[in-house]
């Protein structure tokens, strides 16, 4: 594994760091977005370890700082937020498909990563697929019938939550805790975005934690947002992880989730870098 | 005088080009630069964008600024588990030594936060810096410890954080989202550090302990201030806020300006 520092981008703007395989390398090149105003490293280094797992087993990767966010400056232009992030995307696929020859991306974001990841994966035809960390969900019937149901049937959690609130009003300011709260765009649109990933072949996955269960609390509720359709789709992988905290605060829960991630990259994306397939031929003949 | 600063420079240096910095080019023939160490842990990650902001003042003033990552830590070689001291304080000389290369400066000021302030003071004589501003250092380890262990129990049960209290050994070797090896926590726990007869500016915004450590370093002819605003150093709730102060960005701007032209 190599690590390389970057400044890129149309302005010679943005702050990355590319992580090159030592052996040989995948056609595909993960891409880790900004999670919230964390910088590259994500939250408790969650990139940076990330990066270098996925380096081992042979995908080139590029964590990066989009314009304005940790050690990236701005652009300069004059751009809607949504094209400033398509662009500066772009940059930093241009940045590793120089550096690695990659010719396909795989973009992986945490909460509003997930977001930009989702808007950068619907438009643009260098994503082969993407994993999102706490993304787009919506509350449905079965989301509410498994929140209320078994509080209101529980005396004793019923009081815990009303303590717990009036708790929190009655402190003089409200704690800046982990908590996150995030605008979602239409349901009906994010399902028919999605329809138009998976019809242009992308695999996707989602995974969700605990610290999502005021919006999602139970895998099945993926097909209670979007379809059975796309619940079942073969591109699409969905995994609930209650007892974890939004950005895996806990080691093992880190490990846990690096060790999915990247069974699910080797699995939906096993093509090597041209250079090592014509070796292989090479020496199969 | 502020003019506007070159743009900040990538790059890898150290042995095995193990480090990850960020030079913040000064202005031509300047003989003073500062070296900004970063705090250990989630309060590196919190410290971020004030850290950029302050270099990026200090570029703005003509003098030249080096962030770096010691060895384990933010984007530099090795893992969190292998943080160690002694090798944050080589990475401190190493940082130093890259600073005076690119700059060309002689004279260092070492600024820091927390266990930044501690590394920066703890390793001055080695890494020959001049000067010295340190924000809450850390000066008691076991103390230090004591709160980060404290801070990781309460941990298991924060409910605005998990949707039920964690295993005891989910959690064990680690403080606040990073391993810990026994190497480290021992080292903090030994920890106890003493101003140093150099110049030094203390800059307290926290209560617990200051008016002793305010008389130690005044002893030592330190000077000492404090900042208006009281920092969440070690608040469970604000564990993933950024530490904002421009109040502090101003006074060590100024305390800069002033070693300059002192």
């Amino acid at each position: 594994m190599h690590e390389q520092a970057a400044r890129f981008g149309r302005a010679n703007h943005l702050t990355g760091i590319t992580g090159l395989p030592s052996a040989d390398a995948r056609s595909t090149g993960v891409i880790v977005l900004n999670a919230g105003l964390v910088h590259r490293i994500g939250p408790f280094r969650l990139h940076v370890e990330l990066s270098r797992q996925l380096n081992a087993r042979g995908f080139p990767t590029l964590r990066f700082d989009l314009s304005t966010l940790g050690d990236s400056g701005a652009s300069g232009e004059s751009l809607a937020r949504e094209q400033q992030v398509r662009s500066d995307v772009a940059d930093a696929m241009a940045l590793l498909r120089k550096q690695a020859g990659c010719s396909r991306f795989v973009l992986i974001g945490l909460c509003s990563g997930a977001q930009n990841a989702h808007l950068v994966a619907h438009s643009s035809e260098a994503v082969a697929g993407a994993v999102f960390l706490d993304g787009y969900a919506y509350r449905s019937t079965g989301f509410k019938l498994r929140h209320y149901l078994p509080r209101l049937l529980n005396p004793a959690r019923v009081a815990r939550h009303l303590a717990r609130h009036v708790g929190r009003r009655l402190r003089a300011a409200p704690a800046a805790g982990p908590g996150f709260q995030v605008e979602f765009p239409p349901q009906a649109r994010v399902r028919d975005e999605l329809t138009i990933m998976l019809e242009r072949g992308l695999k996707l996955y989602f995974i969700y934690s605990g610290g999502s269960s005021w919006y999602f609390n139970h895998r099945r509720q993926f097909g209670e947002c979007y379809g059975r359709a796309l619940a079942d789709h073969p591109g699409v992988t969905v995994s609930f992880r209650r007892e974890v905290d939004h950005t895996y605060i806990l080691v093992g829960d880190r490990r846990r989730l690096l060790d999915d991630i990247e069974s699910w990259l080797c699995t939906h994306f096993p093509q090597l870098a041209p250079a090592r397939e014509a070796r292989q031929a090479a020496a199969a003949t | 005088m502020t003019r506007r600063p070159e743009p900040d420079i990538p790059c890898h240096f150290g042995p095995h080009g193990g480090l990850f910095g960020l030079y913040h080019p000064g202005a031509f023939g300047a003989k003073t630069a500062v070296l900004l160490c970063p705090p250990l842990g989630q309060d590196l990650i919190r410290c971020h964008r004030l850290y950029r902001q302050l270099a990026h003042v200090l570029a703005g003033q003509g003098t030249a600024a080096l962030r770096f990552d010691y060895y384990g830590t933010g984007d530099s070689a090795g893992g969190s588990e292998e943080v160690e001291w002694l090798r944050c304080l080589e990475d401190v000389a190493t940082a130093a030594e890259e600073l005076r290369l690119r700059s060309g400066c002689e004279r260092i000021v070492g600024f820091g936060a927390r266990l930044g302030a501690s590394l920066a003071l703890a390793a001055a004589d080695n890494a020959r810096l001049d000067e010295l501003i340190l924000w809450d250092p850390v000066l008691d380890g076991a103390a230090h410890v004591a709160a980060l262990d404290a801070l990781q129990a309460a941990l298991r049960f924060d409910a605005d954080r998990f949707v039920a209290p964690r295993p005891v050994k989910a959690l064990a070797d680690q403080w606040q989202g990073f391993a810990v090896g026994i190497c480290l926590r021992q080292q903090l726990a030994e920890l106890c550090l003493d101003p140093l007869h150099r110049r030094t500016l203390l800059l307290q915004s926290v209560v617990a302990g200051a008016a002793a450590d305010r008389h130690r370093f005044a002893a030592a002819g330190a000077e000492v201030a404090s900042l208006s605003q009281h920092t969440p150093w070690n608040e469970l709730a604000r564990l993933e806020t950024a530490i904002q102060s421009h109040e502090l960005i101003e006074i060590v701007s100024r305390r800069v300006q002033e070693v300059i032209h002192a």
